[in-house]
């Protein structure tokens, strides 16, 4: 008989209120858009607004008729209006001298594609706002098709392959950086394979939310999109991380700094192996990601060399 | 057939507000799986690994091991994935008989 | 009690429009710069960098999040105003048509301009006919002061617990954004007590932290049918409230406008012409001298677009031998204006006369007294069952 631990993990410790969402929603199984929800809800609080748009978490976010699947209180944006009616209710908060934390939370598609422009004019005008984007890397509650976060390669259906196509040819935006060189206060990497680290910045952004934009973008595998097997999300999140694909870091107040160094970086395809998008991918289309991958991971080194 | 009159409409508000105060939208999600996890009590430490990252956080801990609320578990399997013991055996639904008690 | 006000300056509409905003209070003011709106924005953010607006100036990216951020600041509570003109109207339409459809009570101004499709920077009424079935409240107005007046009314109405619609006020980019007229500016003191009767009502619903509002549900079902019910329902009640309004204006302030519809001189008119916006102050020149020319021609001035005032007009209109339309704007798909377009559907109510559709000052090409005069010529003409033209483009 094993001996029993006393303890939880430390993600608990950041915990404030119970998980204000409803135990059955209709996420795919091993979604962990859905463990992102259900964390966030529990370290930002019950009383943080949600702000939600069409997209993989807007079926959860946004109520029927006068039922909803959770006790925040939300308001639905249309795609292009995220981060803008975020400042709405931000600037007339601030007017009345009302406290309450506003939390923006959308996909990839939103973030970085249809809704670029209000999250660049939002983040400029350092709105108190944070804003958290799951990175599924397509347009996934759609029908899985691409976004400015699809990686080269990879296979959705606007970009399927074919006999005259691997799939999708350009790389993907590099949205952490863009948002970090917007010179908001605060804006980190996190996934869901790090619970504690992501706990930690979840925390941290509700501080750094009071000097104005935090910017949180969160890796978030989608076992449908992706073709990843529903028990293998978290293994995924973990060989991005451990492969430098997608690095752990966090920029506050123009200091750089990596949260989760990695000592030795696995090779792309110990994380490539367990996506199905990537199945189809040569040799040397994998060297391309690879030294993408490579390329941003330097650009995000020197960064926090001189930050150092 | 149809709403005719003022006095007959079904929702109180003049637009589409939701009140998180009224019973909370639900499905049965645990009729999704085609199998269940079991913890292996001789294998498991609680270390609470399994609580953390499960999507539907159908995990509680009870006394000094966990439970899992098989009326909303999806069956994904990331609980015995991630088990640092490999406490936790995902058994086919087939095997089971019994209702599930939300 | 009626204000006796001390402050009259000669100010564009622009400035005036600014003027009504900084007098009615808002908390958030959220805007993007396009001609002819441009000075509007830039006299708000005069005033609030000299302190006297007292509220949150967000100077935004873009149209689109212009309209986002005062709708969502509406619905967190709070009064909010923005301002806009053609190509920024259409570039926020997605969430135009989400402010009304949440029933937020938000003002707004456009500044009538010809909108994208033939690039111009001219003035014309096609901007808000693109907006017709936006599910907003239209109003257009005739001259500087209107403007100023109409604005402050809006809010009366908007806000109303029993309307919460928004409410966009449309005046002629040009003709009256840059047109200096002398402007009677109320007290601070007396627009706050004609405003005041909001304070009283039941609160409104708004987003409240920890109170499980969620603001923006899905309508499924029936429960869609039913908010587009009461959406129409509401827009129907605006009509007698904006007469309402009106009227309790003139008491405060010496100056009523005649709610939905002006009608000048109709009464024992046979022939009447109906216009919008600053071609009226034209066309009033118009009808005098025609009247003393011996032509029994009336004048109905359009002020409510949308809703349109069915019962008002039919009122007026029954019984008349013709009726001219003169549409500033066009109604693709009909071939005629798209005012005339809808005073056509009135017959049901007005019976089947004669009626003429007149198009003219579009992109900033005046609609002269000659013109006015040519139109009432031809709808005098139909009305002696001489052969006349239904459609006419104008200069």
């Amino acid at each position: 008989m094993a001996v029993k631990l006393n303890k939880l993990p430390k993600v608990t410790e950041y915990y404030c209120d119970e998980d204000q969402f409803s135990p059955g929603n209709a996420c795919c199984p091993g979604c962990i858009m859905e463990l992102n929800l259900r964390l966030v809800s529990k370290i930002m609080g019950k009383d943080a607004i949600l702000l939600g748009t069409p997209g993989c978490s807007a079926p959860t976010i946004h109520g029927q008729n006068d039922r909803a699947w959770h006790k925040h209180s939300y308001y639905a944006c249309v795609m292009t209006g995220v981060a803008s009616s975020a400042t709405g209710i931000a600037r007339y908060y601030k007017k009345a001298g009302i406290d309450a934390t506003i939390v923006c939370h959308t996909g990839d598609g939103c973030a970085q594609d249809i809704g670029i422009q209000t999250i660049s004019g939002a983040a400029e005008r350092n709105e108190n706002v944070i804003y958290i984007c799951y990175d599924n890397e397509g347009y996934m509650n759609t029908g899985v098709q691409r976004s400015s976060a699809t990686p080269y390669g990879a296979a959705t259906s606007t970009t399927p392959v074919g006999s005259k196509s691997i799939g999708k040819t350009t790389n993907s935006k590099n949205m952490p950086m863009i948002m970090a060189m917007h010179d908001i206060p605060y804006v980190a990497t996190a996934t869901l394979s790090h619970l504690e680290d992501y706990a930690k910045k979840l925390t941290k952004a509700k501080e750094m939310v009071k000097q104005g934009f935090v910017y949180l973008h969160v890796f978030c595998p989608c076992t449908v999109g992706w073709k990843v097997r529903p028990d293998s999300s978290i293994a995924v999140c973990r060989a991005a991380v451990q492969s430098n694909y997608f690095p752990l870091w966090e920029v506050e107040n123009g200091e750089y700094r990596i949260t989760q160094p990695v000592a030795k970086p696995k090779p792309i395809n110990e994380m490539l192996k367990l996506i199905g998008k990537f199945n189809h991918l040569k040799d040397e289309e994998i060297s391309v990601l690879q030294q993408q991958s490579d390329k941003r991971f330097s650009i995000l080194k020197a960064l926090c060399g001189i930050s150092a | 057939m149809g709403l005719k009159t003022e006095n007959k409409y079904l929702f109180k508000y003049e637009a589409c507000w939701s009140d998180g105060n009224n019973a909370l939208l639900c499905l049965n999600t645990g009729d999704w799986r085609t199998s269940r996890p079991v913890i292996n009590d001789e294998l498991c430490n609680s270390c609470g690994i399994c609580m953390t990252f499960c999507p539907p956080q159908c995990i509680t801990k009870k006394d000094n091991s966990f439970v899992i609320n098989l009326g909303f578990c999806k069956g994904c399997g990331i609980c015995a994935k991630e088990c640092p013991r490999k406490a936790i055996n995902m058994t086919p639904e087939g095997d089971y008989t019994d209702d599930c008690k939300i | 009690m009626t204000a006796r006000s001390k402050n009259i300056k000669v100010i564009t509409g622009n400035t005036a429009a600014a003027y009504a905003v900084l007098l009615c209070r808002p908390d958030v003011v959220s805007a993007y710069p396009i001609t002819p709106q441009s000075e509007l924005v830039e006299q708000l953010a005069k005033f609030h960098a000299d302190g006297l607006l007292d509220c949150e100036y967000v100077a935004v990216e873009g149209e689109n999040s212009a309209q986002n951020v005062a709708c969502a600041a509406v619905m967190a509570g709070g009064r909010a105003f923005t301002a806009t003109s053609s190509y920024g109207l259409v570039y926020m339409y997605d969430t135009l048509l989400q402010t009304s459809g949440y029933r937020a009570p938000l003002v707004m101004v456009n500044v009538n301009r010809e909108p994208p499709g033939i690039h111009a920077v001219y003035s014309g009424q096609q901007d808000m006919i693109c907006t017709r079935d936006s599910g907003w409240i239209q109003v257009v107005v005739e001259n500087c002061q209107e403007i100023l007046d109409t604005i402050i009314m809006s809010y009366r109405l908007a806000e109303d617990y029993d309307i919460q619609l928004p409410v966009m006020v449309n005046y002629d980019g040009y003709y009256l954004s840059f047109l200096a007229e002398s402007v009677d500016i109320p007290e601070q003191k007396d627009v706050d007590r004609f405003l005041a009767p909001l304070k009283d009502q039941p609160p409104r619903m708004k987003l409240v932290a920890g109170a499980g509002t969620g603001c923006g549900s899905h309508g499924i079902g029936m429960g869609f049918v039913e908010y587009r019910k009461k959406h129409m329902a509401a827009m129907e009640r605006s009509k007698e409230l904006w007469d309402k309004i009106d009227a309790d204006f003139k008491k405060a302030f010496r100056r009523g406008y005649g709610g939905q519809i002006e009608s000048y001189k109709c009464d024992d008119a046979d022939i009447v012409l109906i216009a919008s916006g600053s071609a009226v102050g034209t066309a009033r020149a118009v009808i005098d001298a025609k009247r003393e020319q011996g032509i029994k021609v009336g004048l109905v001035k359009l002020r409510f677009f949308r809703p349109f005032p069915v019962e008002k007009l039919s009122m007026v209109l029954k019984g008349k031998k013709a009726i001219g339309v003169l549409d500033r704007s066009i109604c693709f798909g009909w071939n005629c204006g798209p005012v005339f377009q809808e005073i056509c559907a009135l017959s049901r109510h007005i019976g089947i006369m004669p009626m003429l559709s007149f198009i003219d000052g579009l992109a900033n090409m005046d609609i002269t007294k000659e013109h006015i005069a040519g139109m009432i010529d031809e709808i005098y003409k139909a009305s002696q069952n001489k052969p006349y033209q239904e459609l006419t483009w104008l200069p």
